[in-house]
């Protein structure tokens, strides 16, 4: 196991989630902004009005400063919290999926060419040719998220590739094409806010209020196509994550479902009431009201997808905890738990210190604390006030009288269908319940000679 | 534990999908690209600074076209910085994973400094746009970039000299009293003179920069003569003598490395300071003529760059075998599909890239007002593999869906 990156009372995996929603408006702003944007500028073309190129020129500029660094950047950002959070995870994924990857950063690569050009370029190259350059932004964009989902719907649904070990059967799995097509559609509807708001600056104001109502339609069909396409992806989820989700495994799984519906429905509301029955309310302050919302719509749908993996990070290989579960032949590698079960998880552990490799009075709690670390830690905080699944609360429910009884509850840990098993032998339990016992509880230590 | 078996336990399980040798060239070629364009911010913001003290026309234009040029440099690094990122996970993830996850605030810190760099440079850019020049704000914003950029540098050596330094790492993270440090703040390895050998070739670079500025604006009407052999001398004689700095920084930083490593006498370390040293006198040469040779010479920093480049790698696998490590140990799993599609798609890439390209080169040059065509043959080949791609892709992505039941 790599060392341990504890961020107190809230875990490292909120740290993956901020970044990882923050980034979500910017990328699928990226992806489905300049189909509208070349749509604007083909119009202004073909119909000969300059006014609408101001749209096209201010959207771009946008585009450029917010996508183009904060965009890029919350991407590497996601990597970078992946890489401190679950190294093991996003190992597993770039081991399958590194020419995945790389196949978007070509995509990237045109993307980042193209928008300058198109920006520096526009009234300065003839009309097709800089038509021709925003098409191509458009598709590398789109493709960009043709590529990433695969690797997305991958980790809920790794489908044939369990089998297999195929690049392509894991990528084209059964929860690709409705993800696809869910992303595509919300991607219109988060450029048509960000159009909306933009549009709203224009000078011309039978410009403006053109501009405003086309984006409001481009943004209500996107969100129908969000439904409809969501309604699809439930239906195709795997079995065990609809129990969890759907079927009251897990209630607040549900609830964040039901948040991310509403919130969808109050920008639904906007695009009407803003966009098409009173444009003139369309401004930079109600613009940035529906980008929070949006902000918090993609907040509760993006934890409701991590949330259904449980307890897998990547689906039927690598548990949340990072351990990889059941065998691979295909790839040639083996299960950890069984190893770690029988080898016990201390003795395969390098950044610990040597003496507390086998368990006495005196280090079990010190070694238990790293045991539980690896264990836990990257699901659940430590502290009796922690905010994100804090483990005093849950534990002391159980109201155990030794450490011996948290030890034996370890035991039943994968019989939850949200819980990976714990992955030690019995005198890693050991340690870890006499972790849970005296420091995460609090109970004190009582000298058994006295 | 010994730290040969953790480094080696530490591997994927899944193996490589195709010959590390691949992956090591494509992480070395897009490094060099990635760290050209980091040269271009650090030393183009730097040298804007300059030129606005001077405060004359000249440097003031030059000002303004070094903003500009800083703003595009830096977020063209940021995506050309993805795929090294991608591939140093590929073949060392176990250096790269342990180093970040000992340093995980400083690499989290390292993002919210790129960022403020960023914007500090856009501040920068448009204050350079609006009329006056002299307000302290944006002045002021060149100087937070700078410190930005210094930060996210120091940050980004420490995590990468952190994974050269396997053998230090229990004794930084692991202490028999307090366990095992989960705090991510370890900070250690910041050598000087490696951290020179990054800085110094920001202001050569910069120098080749200023050289295909002159040469490139040539035959626009209202960039005088004057001007431009302005820029040019002074491109000529940054990119000499920060060359010659490098090369000296260069050896400084190599005298620092143990001599177990023998890294004096490794070939790669050789060619990479012969190139060093070839480019020294070519740039003395070109000196006298500096538009006429920008563009040989920019191909040969280039290459001198790339050769360097692939020096320290050779260095790293010298660090990594003192530890038991091989890249080239590592079990293969080869995807001959997906292999197929980085390859064609990066391929497929470059006509996309010719006509975008293209249409850049012809508008920059053509007279202010003037519309210019571009080939409509190279626009319409560049969107017909756009499309193509996504066809053959989703098309392939159906048969897969459909045989293997996952469509409906």
């Amino acid at each position: 196991m790599y060392p341990f990156w504890e961020v107190p009372f809230f875990t490292s995996g909120i740290v993956i989630a901020l970044i990882a929603t923050f980034h979500i408006l910017p990328c699928h702003l990226a992806t489905g902004a300049f189909w509208f944007s070349v749509y604007v500028e083909r119009k202004a073309v073909r119909q000969n009005r300059p006014e609408l190129k101001e749209f096209v020129q201010k959207f771009t500029l946008l585009i450029l400063v917010f996508c183009f660094v904060i965009g890029s950047l919350t991407g590497v950002g996601i990597w970078y919290s992946a890489t401190v959070a679950s190294p093991r995870a996003i190992s597993g994924l770039i081991h399958n999926y590194v020419w995945g990857w790389a196949t978007e950063w070509v995509f990237f690569i045109i993307e980042i060419a193209t928008i300058y050009v198109y920006y520096y370029t526009l009234g300065r190259i003839d009309d097709k040719s800089h038509l021709k350059i925003g098409w191509i932004y458009a598709w590398a964009a789109w493709i960009s998220m043709v590529i990433i989902t695969g690797i997305l719907a991958f980790m809920l649904s790794s489908g044939k590739w369990i089998e297999t070990g195929g690049f392509f059967d894991g990528f084209f799995n059964a929860t690709y094409w409705p993800q696809l097509f869910t992303r595509t559609a919300l991607m219109f509807a988060i450029a048509g806010v960000y159009a909306v708001t933009v549009a709203s600056r224009m000078s011309d104001e039978k410009a403006r209020h053109e501009v405003v109502r086309t984006a409001s339609v481009w943004g209500i069909a996107g969100l129908a196509g969000t439904a409809v396409f969501m309604a699809w992806y439930l239906y195709k989820l795997p079995e065990p994550a609809k129990e969890l989700s759907l079927g009251g495994g897990l209630p607040y799984l549900g609830h964040m479902l039901t948040a991310a519906g509403v919130l969808m429905g109050v920008i639904f509301l906007y695009f009407l009431v803003v966009g098409l029955i009173r444009p003139q309310f369309a401004n930079v302050v109600t613009g940035l009201a529906a980008m929070l919302i949006l902000f918090a719509a993609i907040g509760a749908g993006e934890g409701f997808r991590e949330g259904v993996r449980r307890p897998w990070i990547i689906n039927q290989y690598m548990y949340g905890h990072q351990v990889v579960g059941p065998d691979l032949p295909a790839k040639g590698i083996k299960s950890e738990v069984a190893k770690f079960q029988e080898e016990g998880l201390l003795k395969n552990l390098y950044f610990i210190p040597d003496e507390w490799r086998t368990i006495t009075k005196e280090t079990a709690v010190k070694a238990g604390r790293i045991l539980a670390l690896h264990q836990c830690g990257n699901c659940h905080s430590f502290e009796q006030d922690g905010k994100i699944r804090p483990l005093p609360p849950l534990l002391a429910g159980m109201e155990p009288e030794s450490p011996d009884d948290l030890a034996g509850f370890l035991d039943s840990l994968g019989d939850y269908p949200y819980m990976p098993p714990f992955t030690g032998d019995d005198q890693d339990k050991q340690a870890v319940g006499a972790y849970l016992f005296y420091r995460v509880l609090g109970n004190p230590m009582i000298d058994e000679g006295e | 534990m010994e730290l040969s078996q953790y480094l080696n336990m530490m591997r994927d399980p899944a193996g490589l999908p195709f010959y590390p040798i691949v992956f090591q060239f494509l992480m070395v070629l897009t490094f060099a690209m990635h760290i050209v364009m980091v040269n271009l911010v650090v030393g183009g913001v730097v040298l804007a600074i300059w030129e606005k003290a001077k405060n004359t026309p000249f440097s003031h234009r030059l000002t303004k076209a070094l903003a500009r040029m800083a703003t595009v440099s830096l977020s063209i690094a940021i995506v050309l910085g993805v795929a090294p990122l991608l591939f140093v996970q590929t073949v060392y993830d176990p250096f790269w994973y342990t180093a970040t996850t000992m340093s995980a605030v400083w690499a989290m810190f390292f993002l919210v400094a790129v960022a403020a760099a960023f914007y500090a440079a856009y501040t920068f850019y448009l204050g350079k746009q609006g009329a006056g020049n002299t307000k302290t704000s944006f002045a002021l914003s060149s100087y937070v970039c700078v410190i930005f950029l210094a930060i996210a540098g120091v940050i980004i050596h420490m995590i990468t000299m952190e994974q050269t330094l396997p053998s230090q790492w229990r004794e930084w993270a692991v202490s028999s009293w307090a366990g095992l440090n989960t705090s991510g703040f370890i900070f250690h390895g910041v050598k000087l003179g490696r951290l020179m050998h990054f800085i110094l070739p920001s202001f050569a670079v910069t120098g080749v920069f200023l050289m295909i500025y002159a040469w490139y604006f040539q035959p626009r009407s209202d960039y005088s003569k004057e001007y431009l052999d302005y820029v040019a001398e002074k491109g000529a004689k940054m990119a000499l003598w920060f060359t010659v700095f490098s090369v000296g920084a260069g050896f400084w930083w190599a005298g620092m490395i143990p001599k177990s490593l023998h890294f004096l006498s490794n070939p790669f370390f050789i060619v990479g300071a012969v190139a060093g040293l070839v480019l020294m006198v070519f740039l003395a040469k070109a000196a006298t003529e500096p538009v006429k040779n920008a563009i040989p010479l920019a191909i040969a920093m280039f290459v001198a760059i790339f050769l360097m480049c692939y020096a320290r790698e050779a260095l790293r696998m010298a660090y990594a075998g003192a530890s038991g490590y091989s890249i080239f140990d590592y079990k293969l799993n080869i995807s001959w599909g997906s292999t197929l599609l980085f390859f064609a798609t990066f391929i497929g890439s470059f006509p996309v890239l010719y006509f975008t390209g293209l249409a850049a080169f012809k508008a920059g040059r053509a007279e202010k007002g003037e519309v210019v065509t571009i080939s409509p043959s190279a626009g319409r080949l560049a969107l017909s593999l756009m499309v193509a791609w996504f066809v053959v892709v989703a098309g392939l992505g159906v048969v897969i869906s459909l045989k293997n039941g996952a469509l409906f």
